[in-house]
């Protein structure tokens, strides 16, 4: 029986392109944000872990350098995960799992902006044989679009209407980096980044930071008027090589959704790490969406995608739905690796 | 290591693979700043308003009280210090490297600041001179040399300081800069 956990702030920056400050510079007034929210004085807090690629900074161990935004004296007990702040998130509900301490901070960094990330994340692909063709997020992600496209269920007009309704309801969201009115039918005539990709159905670079604050029990409750208690937390991942996997499905999403119990009651707001427009009808369909769930209400990835926290602001954003607008259950999911090659569903819920 | 042969003709035993990742760092509005003032033959670091630490080069928040910090709480400091640290350096030829003799880096408490500045280069003494406590200047380039900025790493002074010479005063003794060894 797992430890009843809850969200109980969040804070993030806006998603820019080009920041001049650095890593620590940003994430310091956000960390500062998400703890003043909390309520929990910082010296209170049990556990920090966070998420972040030395690779998009372009130095090693820049993540050391990021710790000092926590205020780390005297000493605190800390982990980071070369990750998503995603799974940051979830080392840390482990952490409270063990029960000696109640509370965690969480927080992500990442500015893309500074490297190619068509170059940077060929990086992630294995030395042998993807590496050496220098495979690229989005020619790999194109090809997954294409299998999609080629079963028949879905067609390039689908995408644009992804593409179309992520920029449409970006523009309720201060944060998000894209935004805009525009129709299926604009995002059709936009030229193929590669096919059959266009510009609308690939991500902007984004650089941003957030941070949240965890609380086990009954004191989530003292702290916060409306915690989102983390009804399952799950994270699966597939064979490094796409070309042994089925590409038009996300089983390790489906396996994970099934852990966390995602199909026992009615989800309201799902925020989807659909970085991609084809992603997110792969990521519905193996998280079985029923038609009425709200997907991506702040825009989701397409509006802004700031490389190790996108999938931490998702979870922000369906604590949000819960804390500030009510809602009684939602989820959020974060991504990694080429193809939706790794999986993390998060099911939050409100008090009823 | 060497390389074991490879057979003509044979099967691929080995790869090379050259890989090169650019990056373009915006300078951040702080070390800008830092850099202009250096340029100006002037190290500044930054007091922390609420415990008084204070840090070269400037920085954006004070890590120990999580206190932000500005303009109004820059120390200009004086170009003297403390070796508190070196290492003697055995350039090995790999691509890219410049130096060809040996050389010593060094960790300098400069006075009047609270943490140490690494890397600094020492000059103008026998490498099997150089001792901890050992008092040192900073050289600084010709005004028109003093070019670039010292990047957002926030640990050099780019290339406004050639390096560190001792100054000829006494050592400072170990327990007075024992907390300041690295």
């Amino acid at each position: 029986m797992a430890r009843d956990v809850a969200i109980v702030s969040f804070a993030q920056t806006p998603s820019t392109h080009g920041v001049t400050e650095t890593e620590s510079q940003l994430l310091f007034p956000v960390i500062a944000e998400a703890i003043e929210r909390s309520g929990i004085p910082r010296r209170d807090i049990g556990f920090t872990c966070s998420g972040s690629a030395d690779y998009l900074a372009g130095a090693s161990f820049a993540f050391v350098g990021n710790l000092e935004a926590t205020g780390a004296w005297p000493p605190i007990s800390e982990s980071h995960v070369e990750m998503d702040g995603a799974w940051a998130l979830y080392e840390a509900w482990v952490r409270l799992q063990h029960g000696d301490v109640d509370t965690a901070l969480v927080f992500s960094s990442g500015i893309s902006s500074r490297g190619d990330m068509r170059e940077v994340l060929c990086l992630q692909n294995d030395p042998y044989y993807l590496m050496p063709l220098w495979a690229d997020h989005v020619s790999l992600a194109a090809l997954q679009a294409r299998a999609l496209l080629d079963t028949g269920k879905v067609t390039e007009a689908d995408l644009a209407e992804v593409a179309a309704r992520s920029r449409r309801a970006a523009t309720g969201n201060p944060m998000a980096q894209v935004a805009g009115d525009v129709t299926a039918e604009a995002m059709s005539a936009e030229p193929y980044v590669v096919a059959p990709l266009r510009a609308g159905d690939c991500p902007p670079v984004s650089d941003a930071a957030a941070a949240m604050v965890l609380v086990a029990g009954d004191r989530a409750r003292e702290v916060c008027e409306r915690p989102a208690w983390i009804r399952g937390i799950d994270h699966r991942i597939e064979p490094h090589y796409p070309g042994v996997r089925d590409l038009t499905t996300s089983r390790s999403t489906r396996l994970a959704a099934e852990h966390v119990g995602v199909g026992d009651a009615p989800v309201e707001v799902a925020e989807l790490s659909a970085t991609f427009s084809h992603e997110e009808l792969i990521l519905r369909d193996a998280l079985d969406l029923a038609g009425d769930v709200e997907v991506n209400p702040s825009g989701g990835a397409l509006a802004a995608n700031p490389l190790m926290v996108t999938g931490l602001i998702r979870i922000g954003e369906a604590f949000r739905q819960i804390h500030e607008h009510g809602r009684t259950r939602t989820l959020g999911h974060a991504t990694s690796g080429p193809c939706l090659q790794q999986n993390l569903v998060c099911v939050l819920e409100g008090d009823r | 290591m060497a390389e074991a042969p490879q057979e003509e003709g044979g099967p691929v035993r080995f790869m090379k693979q050259h890989i090169a990742l650019d990056y373009k760092v915006h300078v951040s509005p702080l070390a800008a700043r830092f850099g202009e003032q250096l340029r100006g033959g002037q190290i500044v670091g930054s007091r922390c308003p609420r415990c008084g630490l204070v840090y070269v080069p400037t920085r954006a928040f004070c890590p120990m009280c999580t206190v932000a910090m500005g303009e109004r709480d820059e120390a200009p400091l004086p170009d003297r210090g403390t070796v508190t640290s070196f290492t003697i350096l055995t350039p090995i030829q790999y691509h890219g490297q410049k130096e060809r003799e040996d050389y010593a880096l060094a960790s300098i408490l400069i006075d009047g600041a609270d943490g140490t500045v690494g890397q600094q280069r020492l000059s103008d003494i026998p490498l099997d001179k150089i001792r901890m406590g050992m008092r040192v200047e900073a050289v600084w380039a010709p005004e028109d040399e003093r070019a670039g900025d010292p990047g957002d790493r926030g640990y050099g002074f780019g290339n406004a300081l050639r390096g560190w010479r001792p100054t000829g005063e006494p050592d400072v003794a170990a327990d007075e800069f024992a907390e300041h060894v690295l």
